[in-house]
């Protein structure tokens, strides 16, 4: 072998090293996901789901961003976290892992709250007693799964469930039956819903949070924005949205939305970039504004919107509202 | 290359007893040949170790990030970084220019030395000559480019620790395949312009920086560039600002690739032809 031929050899092995490195991680990575950012566990979700949100909650709480924004005005800190501190006696902050959550009916959160897969490490005796000393709480088998069911009387019951020592399902009743009958049969769970895993499929595996769903998710946005001379402007409608945010070392957003066709997401990818210099010419009265805007990107892709936002946590501050200083006088002085 | 100095070119050359003198080599057996030949000549020169330097300073960079920027408060994640990397310093500036000074200089170098009459006076077709050479062009620019890559890869992406690495190895495996292509592609536009223009390496050169920049432009204009169909491969998109965040725009993945490849396959076409036919004058 020349000299010359050593050397491409040399490189090429350099190549395929990365590359056996890259497949062994590939299979072997712990964290690997199952489908896109799910994790095996999280395919007994019921199928019907018409979106799925996921959050990693250990890179959440060692962001940056919650220790800026996860007290005080507009608080990061999710309401769930509370939920499950009351319910379950839990420290969100410290036993959580991740958060992924399944839904039907994004505008009726109160009628159906869907199911919500919590990976983290409890104590299975100190939460059932935790759980069976709230007023109303009964406990059912379910597949040789215990539930803890809250208000089973009444319309609404929500139940919680430990799958296994480390993943505990809680949800409205049918959706946590849902999830144990799936996963007890190893089928029928997230994976029949095709539309939703090729949705998955393309979120951005590692993402602090992420969010898939139809255009159900989008129910409640407006279809029109409000235009002069009482005429509105109508916003083309999407049919599915796929979100992945980024928490560290700035608030990273990557939001793709499908439209029906080209000509709608060029028209909706206009309507943003709109929106974003509007936003532009506040900025002699709002500096801040200015460098909003330029954080803000608009792509298109066919059918598809892409919207990418990077924004510094000097940003977000800067867009908080003002915290009233404890030593400013209420009333002034006569 | 100096072809004056070629032994292997000799020993492919050779007609041995029993063949017909009056015909060509065999292009593949012509073109390896040429392919050892230019190889020699492309991995130890000095156009190698300034080409080497410049694909391998990511490298150095992911170094520095992780030994001093990792340790400030970041503005930059590390895999983002390793996204800007690929999208604006490889695809934009080192792969074409890498391509630019190799392929350009394919026939141009011979031309300049005056030892393009020793290959084309050897019993093997011009075509053979340019795909042997095309193919060397191939082989040491993957050699140089693709370990950078690679290493730069895993110094960002496990900056902060190896769990989660298998969710981004799939970026990896792409941005190769992208990389591969773009060295090709380009390689073959410059090739093209080598054989054509005495002296390509000023067209080239506005080509890179002037005509590519086509590609932040609104409606049908990024379609005429190499950088458009090649940055819509990849799936790093740091946000932009100006221009470019007004009318970026990503193309069809299966599009990119088959433009991408007619344009190549077109290009080599084309060169070969004209390689084939030109007369080329020695100046004295």
């Amino acid at each position: 072998m020349t000299r010359s031929r050593l050397v491409v050899f040399a490189s090429m092995l350099v190549v395929g090293v990365g590359v056996v490195a890259g497949v062994g991680a590939l299979y072997l990575d712990p964290a690997r996901a199952a489908v896109g950012p799910l994790e095996a566990e999280a395919l007994a979700l019921p199928a019907d789901s018409r979106f799925v949100i996921g959050l990693d909650v250990k890179r959440f709480v060692s962001s940056p961003f919650y220790a800026r924004f996860g007290d005080g005005p507009g608080q990061a800190r999710p309401d769930a976290f509370a939920d499950l501190e009351e319910k379950l006696g839990l420290d969100p902050e410290r036993d959580l892992d991740r958060v992924v959550i399944a839904g039907r009916d994004p505008s009726g959160m109160k009628k159906d709250p869907g199911v919500a897969l919590i990976t983290g490490r409890f104590d299975r005796y100190k939460l059932g007693r935790a759980a069976e000393e709230k007023p109303g709480v009964t406990t059912k088998n379910h597949e040789g799964t215990s539930m803890y069911l809250y208000d089973e009387e009444k319309k609404g019951a929500t139940a919680v469930a430990f799958l296994d020592d480390t993943t505990l399902a809680l949800g409205s009743q049918s959706a946590v039956e849902a999830v144990i009958t799936n996963r007890a049969n190893g089928s029928g769970g997230l994976r029949a819903n095709t539309a939703l895993m090729a949705l998955l499929e393309t979120v951005k595996p590692g993402s602090t949070f992420w969010m898939a769903g139809d255009q159900s998710m989008l129910a409640r946005m407006p279809t029109t924005l409000p235009g002069g001379g009482g005429t509105g402007m109508q916003i083309p409608a999407l049919r599915s949205m796929v979100v992945t945010g980024d928490l560290d070392p700035v608030v990273a957003l990557q939001v793709t939305g499908e439209t029906a066709d080209a000509a709608a997401a060029q028209n909706l990818a206009d309507l943003v970039r709109g929106v974003v210099a509007m936003v532009s010419l506040q900025a002699a009265q709002k500096p801040e504004l200015a460098q909003l805007a330029s954080a803000v990107s608009v792509t298109t892709q066919e059918h598809r919107v892409q919207v990418n936002a990077r924004l510094p946590y000097e940003l977000l501050e800067t867009l908080q509202p003002k915290k009233k200083s404890a030593s400013s006088p209420t009333h002034s002085a006569p | 290359m100096n072809a004056a100095a070629a032994g292997p070119a000799d020993a492919a050359s050779d007609p041995g007893p029993g063949r017909d003198t009056t015909r060509p080599l065999p292009t593949v057996r012509a073109a390896r040949a040429v392919f050892d030949l230019s190889l020699d000549a492309m991995v130890w020169s000095r156009r190698s170790l300034m080409m080497a330097l410049l694909l391998a300073l990511p490298v150095v960079l992911a170094i520095v990030y992780r030994a001093v920027l990792g340790r400030l408060p970041p503005r930059v994640a590390a895999f983002d970084f390793y996204g800007n990397i690929v999208t604006y310093y490889y695809l934009r500036f080192a792969l074409p220019v890498t391509a630019l000074f190799y392929a350009t200089a394919l026939v141009a170098d011979e031309v300049d030395g005056k030892t393009l009459t020793y290959l084309i006076t050897r019993p093997v077709r011009r075509s053979a000559i340019l795909i042997g050479k095309f193919a060397a062009y191939v082989a040491t620019t993957f050699a140089l480019a693709l370990p950078a890559i690679v290493v730069s890869f895993f110094l960002l992406a496990t900056a902060g620790g190896w769990s989660g690495i298998g969710a981004r190895v799939g970026d990896l495996f792409r941005d190769l395949g992208v990389m591969a292509l773009a060295l090709v592609a380009y390689g073959a536009l410059f090739t093209l312009v080598g054989v054509l223009l005495r002296r390509p390496v000023i067209p080239g050169l506005l080509f890179v920086f002037v005509w590519e920049l086509l590609a932040n432009l609104p409606g049908y204009m990024p379609r005429l560039t190499l950088t458009a169909w090649l940055q819509s491969l990849i799936r790093h998109r740091p946000p932009q600002e100006g221009v470019t965040a007004i009318f970026g725009q990503v193309l069809p993945a299966a599009l990119s690739l088959q433009v991408l490849t007619a344009a190549t396959l077109l290009f080599l076409a084309a060169s070969l032809w004209i390689f084939s036919r030109r007369e080329y004058v020695i100046e004295e």
